[in-house]
């Protein structure tokens, strides 16, 4: 065609604008195409980081004398450590500048501290024990201000309880062990305590205790102990309290008491061996802990309730870590790191039992570690040096293994598939199964393609052969005109009215089933008696003929659907679901899904089949009746075999719009996560959990990056059921023209 | 095609199943089922929708509650009808076998009581066994009121039906008096006392009434005004968009790109997005559109309003171009379609005549594939318009503070949230604390919305018909 531009004389300026045409829609057209292309490519670029290693990188090491540390802590921003130790009392340090100043609490210069800990439930609140034996309680603030446009952190340690020191009777200072719980509400401590008998536990409650306020009377009780006591740790909510008994800590026992009102109760015990007595760390929310032993094993112990009864239990062993001298955790997420004496540090994940990363620092004598509570940063302190590593470890809680295997999670009795992404506080773990979500998934479009693929099949197969073309010419855009519906519309009959009618009338829309075909057999049968005449007329308008018995037929079914309940299920069809068959039944079930999903399936399948059996060439047909097959025989065994190809890649696109339905499935189920292939429960789809929980995730979170990694895996079924489809189509055009 | 070749004579139930005609019932059995369904939908949602605007009889109902011996009078409209199994029946009413007697199957009625305000709920299932009286009062008043849903009451004075008075005191049946205030009235009648012209007046008054009234009581009564703004503004930004990137697109995969396995490749895959889920592209949407390019936006022009987002938030533009992008394959081989459509012999004639490439198709091809175009547009309108799972994630809300047009600078607010038909349903329908209430608008909402999109198929649907008979002419000279 270029040739022919030459013929005339075009002027410059049109020549300009035919080329300038072509540059731009080009330009547009591949633009417009690549846009289309960087929908998937965007997909997989948001998923990829859940994908990348964790990494460690060292930092700048800055001078640092400090002895007898007892304890240091991270602000929110990383910008600046507490440090809490025998001499000076208290230090704040700036991390960027590594000076440092005393936070000002000492009364008496004379007095030493011999513990300090933080108190569990809360954060950047430490409680301190005095060589008088005064436990006092302090909270870390760090106020910004701008001075001259200069951000400022005016970092302070502010006394709680009006600075009430509680003074603990028969206080061993140097073996003393305590743990102190504090929710803003309740102040639990728990410490040893000495007795001409042996030794005890004393618990100290303050209900009501408000931090500006002066701390009322406790309720006091104590309980016996047989052993020395090692540690304490409070459990989640303050209604547990691990101790670590036993004259060695390698030899020791974690026990496991209830806190309640009345005091403890011992729930159980269980012997274990811990390397060093900071080698023993309660996880984020404090329901499991982590354990090094003198061997190296590492393990989780998580509390469980076993019968009556609550016990800690090994649910989790980890790659080993020699040595280990601390295992320290991340307030906030269940990831922890261990530090030998080596100077071998291990960054570990609990959900997911994965060692992230593995880094040599130089060795040292240990004095603390911890993590910024936003676990970007580890600050350790050795030989005088403090030193800073930058960790990246944005999604630890997702690998291959958590995403698709069972995994055992905190206080649960056995490895579960669990998905529940989101939970109140960050004390409990997200638990990012997709398998229930998977085989909700393929459960919903099961159930569809089982209602839908007999149905549009069928029909595809009647209209385009059987059916009179003027009937034809209504009913294949009729049904098509279907497939524009909707499906919030769908959606909203199911879950509304079709989900209570079926509630009702159980044993009636399931005899409709069983009845249906012999109830059109019957009348196919009957209408043989019919004379000769009338019988022919039959011919292309059976559809027509059978509408009205077929509605009779569903109305007697709900008029005797009351009667079956009584004669077959007892009078209560769910009752006897439940008891006899053992199915549960939830009102917006598979049933439900299946039979809406099914029709918005319907139109789909049976225009792509319809066409595949349509498009047959005549002289096949031709050719088989001439032999002698009658129609049916013509269909079976020529035009069907032919078509069959046709009919496959129907249901393949079929498949693919189940999969990714979401309307439908959110209105007409549940939601819940459950892995039951009981027709009458629920699932959550894929589809239907972007949409109920992407306008709550947090941007860049693992949650959100899983939530476009399940879009992805939908937008790579679909597009690959699809294309198989079309290829499928395609083979079968060339082949009816070879024909 | 005839239907079957077997002798008459031979009667047999196997020569029968051999000749394959129980399989040919059979299968047009499922055509019938498919049929069925469609009509019966449809059937479901027209009747539903519609019948609720008519002003129906209220009745007052003298019945004996069948766990209890008293009698109570109730006074409303019946809303529903249905039969139910013994065993519900005992679930319901807390019965023993002993009291219930014999009978397989109870009827019942769900009454529509209103004054939710002294009875704690709206409605109420009465069993026709146990209704000894039932009358139509001539003087009970049916009150819309702007909160707590509608008033029923018996009133002695005579007030007009219309919506203009100073307030009303309704006797309630059961004793005592209900007063309504005049500003809580959206408008009351009688209608057992209304003729038929009165109900017609009532009826298309109240079909108006809901198209052009804002929401009132968490959606769950008055109009869908601003559901129909938002659905039909965010329409129309998308095939502004959509139109002339899916023709670009459609124009350079058919009259500029080379052929080859390439472009086959591309135009299977730009078929197959018409199959990718919804979801995805609500999820595309979020993420590039609302929270990169808009974030992006954020902090090059709206800096100052940091960090409340301005269009690093779902809204209307974000919407608009992610069913854009979702409708854009719809258009694209649409488009496509009417460009194979063009004879040959007319490009060829036109090129001949001297014109250059672009002229050609700009002034002969383009204006040929002119109809194929607007039928691609039409049904992609027709499917954004029914889509609601993407618009979830992109900018869809329950209820916006304001319409995003008004007279305020720059008039048409791309940046604001929106309502939509479709989300209404599920939002009403699911998210709202008295569904039985809010059915009514529901099914009223719904029939809107199918309605919109089945014209608007049709429409393309008939369109396409009479293009094809025009071209068969073109193509075969």
């Amino acid at each position: 065609m270029a040739g022919l531009q030459t013929a005339g004389a075009i002027s410059v300026r049109r020549g300009l604008v035919d080329r300038g045409a072509s540059v731009a829609v080009t330009i547009g057209g591949f633009g417009v195409i690549s846009a289309i292309l960087l929908l998937f490519a965007y997909l997989v670029w948001v998923t990829i980081p859940l994908f990348l290693p964790a990494s460690i990188t060292p930092g700048k090491t800055l001078p640092m004398a400090a002895q007898d540390v007892l304890f240091a802590d991270v602000n929110d921003t990383a910008e600046w450590l507490l440090v809490l130790d025998a001499k000076r009392r208290a230090m704040f340090v700036d991390l960027a500048t590594g000076t440092s100043w005393s936070a000002g609490i000492a009364d008496n210069p004379n007095e030493q501290m011999v513990a300090a800990q933080p108190l569990s439930g809360s954060l950047q609140r430490y409680a301190i024990l005095d060589s008088q034996g005064a436990l006092r309680f302090y909270q870390a603030r760090y106020p910004v201000s701008f001075v001259d446009g200069d951000r400022r952190i005016d970092a302070r340690l502010a006394p709680l309880f009006e600075g009430d020191a509680l003074l603990s009777p028969g206080l061993d200072v140097g073996g003393f062990v305590f743990d102190a719980y504090f929710d803003g509400d309740r102040l639990l401590i728990a410490n040893s305590v000495a007795t001409d008998s042996g030794r005890e536990i004393s618990l100290r409650r303050y209900s009501d205790a408000d931090p500006d306020f002066s701390l009322e009377q406790p309720t006091q009780s104590s309980i016996a102990l047989d052993k020395p006591l090692l540690r304490l740790l409070f459990g989640p909510q303050g209604r547990w309290l691990y101790g670590l008994v036993g004259e060695r800590s390698d030899a020791a026992e974690l026990v496991v008491w209830s806190v309640s009102r009345t005091g403890l109760t011992e729930q159980s015990r269980l012997a274990v061996s811990v390397s060093t007595l900071t080698s023993i760390t309660p996880l984020a929310g404090r329901q499991s802990v982590i354990v090094a032993s003198p061997g190296g094993e590492l393990a989780q112990y998580s509390l469980l309730r076993s019968g009556s009864r609550f016990q800690m239990r090994k649910i989790r062993e980890f790659a080993p870590a020699p040595e280990t001298n601390i295992v320290i955790a991340e307030s906030r997420r269940k990831s922890f790191a261990t530090l030998s004496a080596s100077g071998e540090l291990s960054l570990y994940h609990a959900t997911s039992g994965q060692r992230l990363e593995q880094l040599q620092i130089p060795a040292g004598v240990w004095q603390f570690a911890a993590f910024s509570p936003r676990a970007d940063r580890l600050v350790l302190l050795a030989n005088s040096q403090l030193r800073l590593l930058d960790v990246a470890n944005p999604h630890p809680e997702v690998s291959l293994r958590t995403l698709w295997q069972r995994v055992w999670y905190e206080g649960y009795d056995e490895p579960v598939f669990t998905w529940q992404s989101s939970s109140a506080d960050n004390d409990i773990e997200p638990k990012f199964s997709l398998t229930p979500l998977l085989f909700g998934t393929l459960k919903a479009a099961a159930y569809a393609l089982l209602f839908a693929v007999p149905i549009a099949v069928m029909a595809a197969i009647y209209t385009a052969f059987f059916m009179a073309p003027a009937l034809r010419s209504v009913v294949k855009p009729g049904i098509e005109l279907l497939a524009a519906l909707p499906t919030v519309i769908l959606g909203f009959l199911a879950g509304l009215w079709l989900a209570p009618l079926i509630e009702r009338n159980l044993s009636a829309v399931l005899s409709i089933a069983v009845v249906l075909p012999p109830g059109v057999l019957l009348l196919g049968a009957l209408w043989r008696l019919l004379p000769t005449r009338l019988y022919r007329l039959a011919r292309g308008w059976h559809v027509l003929i059978l509408m009205l018995p077929i509605v009779l037929l569903v109305v007697v079914a709900f008029a005797v659907g009351p009667v079956l309940e009584i004669q077959f299920f007892g009078g209560n069809s769910k009752v006897w679901l439940r008891e006899v068959a053992g199915l549960d039944y939830d009102q917006r079930n598979a049933l439900v899904v299946g039979l809406a999903m099914g029709l918005a399936v319907i139109p789909t399948i049976f225009t792509i089949a319809e066409d595949a059996v349509y498009q047959v060439p005549d002289h096949l047909r031709s050719g088989a009746l001439a032999l002698g097959a009658n129609h049916w025989q013509t269909l079976t065994r020529v035009v069907i075999l032919t078509a069959s190809p046709g009919i496959f890649s129907a249901i393949m696109v079929g498949m693919g719009r189940a999969v990714g339905e979401t309307m439908i499935v959110l209105m007409a189920t549940g939601n819940t996560p459950i892995m039951e292939l009981n027709i009458f429960e629920g699932m959550r789809t894929f589809a239907a959990n972007i949409a109920v929980e992407l306008p709550e995730s947090e941007i860049n979170s693992s949650h959100f990056r899983l939530l476009f990694l399940t879009a992805a895996v939908l937008f790579v079924i679909t597009f690959a059921f699809n294309t198989i489809a079309e290829l499928v189509r395609a083979r079968l055009r060339t082949k009816y023209g070879n024909l | 095609m005839s239907g079957r070749a077997i002798q008459t004579s031979a009667s047999s139930v196997g020569s029968w199943f051999r000749s394959g005609d129980p399989w040919i019932w059979l299968t047009a059995s499922a055509v019938a089922i498919a049929l069925l369904a469609m009509l019966g939908l449809m059937a479901l949602i027209g009747v539903r929708a519609l019948a609720n605007f008519w002003p129906s009889d209220v009745v007052q109902i003298t019945y004996t509650d069948p766990s209890q011996r008293s009698a109570t009078v109730y006074l409303g409209e019946v809303v529903e009808r249905e039969t139910i199994a013994r065993s519900q029946y005992m679930e319901a009413t807390g019965l023993t076998v002993a009291d219930v007697g014999d009978a397989a199957t109870f009827d019942r009625l769900l009454l529509k009581t209103g004054n939710r305000r002294i009875a704690g709920a709206d409605f109420i299932w009465l069993y026709e066994r146990n209704i000894s009286a039932l009358t139509r009062p001539v003087d009970a008043v049916v009150v819309e009121r702007r909160e707590w849903g509608n008033a029923y009451g018996l009133s002695d004075s005579t007030p007009q039906n219309g919506s203009s008075l100073d307030g009303l005191v309704l006797w309630l049946p059961a004793g005592g008096q209900l007063p309504v205030a005049a500003t809580d009235v959206v408008r009351f009648w009688q209608p057992n006392a209304m003729t038929l012209t009165d109900k017609l007046t009532h009826y298309f008054g109240g079909i108006a009434r809901f198209l052009t009234e804002y929401p009132r009581e968490a959606n769950t009564e008055g109009g869908v005004y601003p559901a129909i703004f938002g659905t039909v503004l965010m329409v129309m930004i998308m095939s502004v968009l959509v139109t002339p990137f899916g023709v670009l697109a459609a124009l350079y995969l058919h009259e500029y790109a080379k052929p080859g396995p390439i472009v086959r490749f591309t135009r299977i895959a730009v078929n197959n997005l018409a199959g990718v889920p919804s979801i995805v592209y609500g999820v595309f949407g979020l993420g590039f559109f609302v929270y990169v390019i808009g974030g992006s936006i954020d902090q090059l022009f709206f800096d100052d309003r940091l960090p409340a987002p301005t269009f690093g938030t779902p809204g209307l533009l974000w919407a608009s171009l992610t069913l854009a992008l979702l409708t854009l394959p719809v258009v694209v081989v649409s488009t496509e379609e009417g460009l194979s459509r063009a004879p040959r012999a007319l490009r060829e004639g036109s090129l001949a005549l001297g014109a250059t490439k672009a002229e050609t198709l700009w002034r002969v091809v383009l204006p040929v594939a002119s109809p194929s175009i607007l039928t691609g547009i039409i049904l992609a309108v027709a499917r954004a318009a029914g889509e609601v799972a993407p618009l979830m994630l992109v900018g869809v809300v329950k209820l916006a503070p304001a319409l995003p047009v008004d007279g305020e600078f720059p008039f048409v607010h791309l940046e604001r949230k929106f309502m939509h038909l479709g989300f209404h349903i599920y939002d009403v329908g699911f998210q709202s604390p008295n569904i039985e209430a809010a059915k009514p608008v529901l099914f009223a909402t719904a029939l809107l919305l199918v309605s919109i999109v089945l014209i608007l198929n049709l429409s393309a649907y008939a369109l396409r018909a009479r293009l094809e008979r025009r071209y068969r002419g073109v193509q075969q000279s």
